[in-house]
């Protein structure tokens, strides 16, 4: 099995989420007992399979009918090789607010998961929303919760008070709702309060104008370090309109800081381990959920400090399980 | 288990649950249960469901007052169904309604909400001769926005996964879980069906047929237009940030036919003031509804112009009409 050859596919290369996982499979020793990993990057559907032969293909790849053939294409030109899809974008929040033909929609995500001898998915919500919509079976389906190396964020120091700086990590984007608490933050009172936005993307000047008015809210784009935004924060916030998983409320669990988040596909896996939820995305729910978060000393949040050693294991060997199921 | 739970909200209903629950007892589809959700009725409600008790599909669950969606949230706590509807105590149910849905929802494992047009009624139970005859297809979360094709809340048939989905307990409220906002004494409807379309991937369709019988009791809805507005508005301020992007391409279009409804209310009410108010408020919002819906707005506007100049209202002039010659018909179903 250590000499098999393992090459994870992606098409998207911006700092985020699925870069960071796929770097945390490459370089883990424990999974290079599994295998060599390798990583390709597939630019306009076009893939040629590097020379030497390859023993599994995981697809990092997002699914659409544009690239539908160029999938088809790479399953009938390697009928033999195991492969494995991880499903990082689609889950029920995004179908009901970015797809317009759902019924077409669905046909393409059933039809492109057939090309896979396994799908992953990354959290349990987005798990039972695939089974629920009868887009995948069951036996073929595995979760595996994206994780990333979090040494670091374990050994942050811990605030020592009730939350007065809150965070907004990720990318200026209409999926992430960071304008829903830039105006919920507008509303609390709180001279001492501050909301850090790190990140960058489409929504920059739109939520720049929309924090505008208020001093407290400040902008620090992209850090290439994601302890950077963990360090200066004591509350995360994640109002995501739909989120497959959300690796930094991990993180940011792990760094000992309070976790608020919407009841939103894979965000509902955080609440399960400890984050706040916000039952809808109302600017008042939000408020209230800010101001309450001032008012209470999170006395839990040590004690459900997750812990990095069993979480990376997990992750290492649910994807270890996984891979060799298949060889 | 049953197949269906139907959950029947009574406030001070003595006088039309009887018949309400006589539709529900004589569904051709047998298979189900009634929970009578009865919220803090001060009248003899109770003993007129009574003797429905000995039927052992129907049961009671009594609480103090919380209003519709406090009562329907209630009932649905106590639904064990795979599928869940809603009646509320002075409407009817077509005999072959739950049958003819139940297929439906069986047919087509995408859809989470049911829906079929209705038959409006008086307070005796006579037909007014007038119907809601909603699209029933690719319903879109805009067209639930602007037209509520599930039209009244005695019509809606949910699958019980597609309800959970939607589901929430509000920190005041722990742990009772809500499907509805019980903030709202108006909208309430709209604002779940709108709420199920934006954040889930469930299917809104609706299946042919006038399958309830909607009561429009005494002096018709209530008249007070001015509080349904500001519910409405309440409605679109909570949902707005779940998707500014929908809410900005369309509100307009959903407030000109909100206002349009308001201004037959008021036309109705033989309001003048209120309903010129309207009219010409909607006109401002959007004339979306003059290209989608022709003939019906230039009703509206024609029965507001008439109202003012003459003082009578031509909407009642018409329902005369109609009461003189399609009643004695059988209602046809289409």
């Amino acid at each position: 099995m250590s000499h098999a050859s393992i090459l994870h596919l992606t098409d998207d290369t911006t700092p985020g989420g699925v870069m960071r996982v796929i770097d945390t499979i490459l370089s883990s020793k424990y999974l290079a007992k599994t295998g060599k990993h390798r990583m390709a990057v597939v630019e306009n559907s076009k893939l040629t399979l590097p020379k030497g032969g390859v023993d599994v293909i995981v697809s990092h790849l997002a699914l659409n009918w544009r690239n539908f053939a160029a999938r088809a294409r790479l399953r009938a030109m390697y009928p033999d090789t195991p492969m494995i899809h991880v499903e990082h974008s689609y889950t029920q929040g995004f179908v009901a607010q970015k797809v317009l033909n759902k019924t077409r929609f669905f046909s393409m995500l059933r039809s492109a998961f057939c090309l896979f001898d396994r799908v992953v998915a990354v959290s349990n919500a987005q798990k039972d929303w695939l089974i629920r919509r009868d887009l995948i079976d069951e036996d073929r389906l595995s979760v595996i919760h994206s994780s990333v190396d979090l040494t670091g964020f374990e050994t942050l120091p811990k605030p020592a008070t009730s939350p007065r700086i809150f965070g907004l990590v990720g990318r200026l984007h209409e999926q992430k709702g960071f304008d829903i608490a830039i105006r919920a933050f507008r509303e609390c009172s709180g001279l001492d309060l501050r909301l850090m936005v790190f990140g960058d993307g489409p929504l920059r000047s739109e939520l720049e104008a929309l924090a505008f008015c208020d001093p407290r809210i400040t902008f620090h784009g992209h850090c290439d370090d994601p302890l950077e935004p963990m360090r200066s924060i004591d509350a995360l916030l994640m109002p995501s309109r739909w989120e497959a998983y959300g690796l930094v409320a991990h993180e940011a669990r792990s760094a000992g800081r309070k976790v608020i988040v919407a009841t939103t596909d894979g965000l509902k896996d955080h609440i399960q381990a400890g984050a706040t939820n916000v039952h809808d995305h109302s600017i008042a729910a939000w408020k209230q959920a800010i101001i309450q978060a001032t008012q209470t000393l999170d006395k839990n949040s040590r004690n459900n400090r997750s812990n990095s050693n069993m979480e990376a294991t997990r992750f290492e060997s649910d994807w270890k399980k996984c891979l060799s199921s298949l060889q | 288990m049953p197949r269906a739970s139907i959950v029947v909200p009574a406030f001070n209903a003595s006088a039309t649950i009887a018949e309400t629950l006589s539709s529900l007892q004589s569904q051709t589809f047998r298979d189900f249960e009634v929970i009578v959700v009865n919220d803090g009725s001060t009248d003899h409600t109770v003993d007129i469901i009574q003797p429905f008790l000995k039927d052992s599909r129907f049961h009671i669950v009594n609480q103090p007052n919380r209003g519709l969606a406090g009562a329907r949230n209630t009932g649905i706590a106590e639904a064990t169904g795979y599928y869940i509807g809603f009646c509320d105590s002075d409407d009817l149910w077509v005999a072959d309604k739950l049958a003819r849905h139940i297929l439906h929802l069986d047919l087509s494992p995408d859809v989470g909400l049911s829906y079929a047009g209705s038959i409006l009624i008086d307070g005796e139970g006579q037909p007014l001769g007038l119907k809601q005859s909603p699209r029933l297809h690719a319903i879109t979360a805009a067209e639930v926005f602007k037209r509520n094709p599930v039209g009244n809340g005695s019509v809606a048939i949910f699958r019980r996964a597609a309800l959970m989905d939607i589901a929430y307990t509000p920190q005041k409220d722990r742990p009772r879980q809500w499907f509805f906002d019980e903030t709202f004494r108006q909208s309430e409807d709209i604002e779940c069906w709108l709420r199920l379309a934006l954040t889930t991937d469930w299917e809104i369709e609706g299946i042919r047929g006038h399958l309830t019988k909607y009561r429009i009791a005494g002096g018709g809805l209530s008249a007070n237009t001015n509080k349904q507005l500001a519910s409405w508005n309440r409605m679109v301020e909570k949902l707005r940030p779940l998707s500014p992007i929908f809410f900005a391409k369309h509100e307009p279009a959903a407030r000109a036919y909100q206002l349009r409804y308001l201004a037959r209310r008021a036309v109705s009410a033989g309001d003048e003031h209120k309903a010129k108010k309207y009219a010409r408020e909607f006109l401002k919002a959007s004339f979306s509804p003059f290209f989608e819906e022709p003939l019906k707005t230039l009703t509206t506007l024609a029965a507001t112009v008439c109202l003012s100049w003459t003082g009578y209202d031509p909407m009642r002039f018409a329902a005369i009409l109609r009461r003189g010659t399609l009643n004695p018909r059988p209602q046809k179903q289409t």
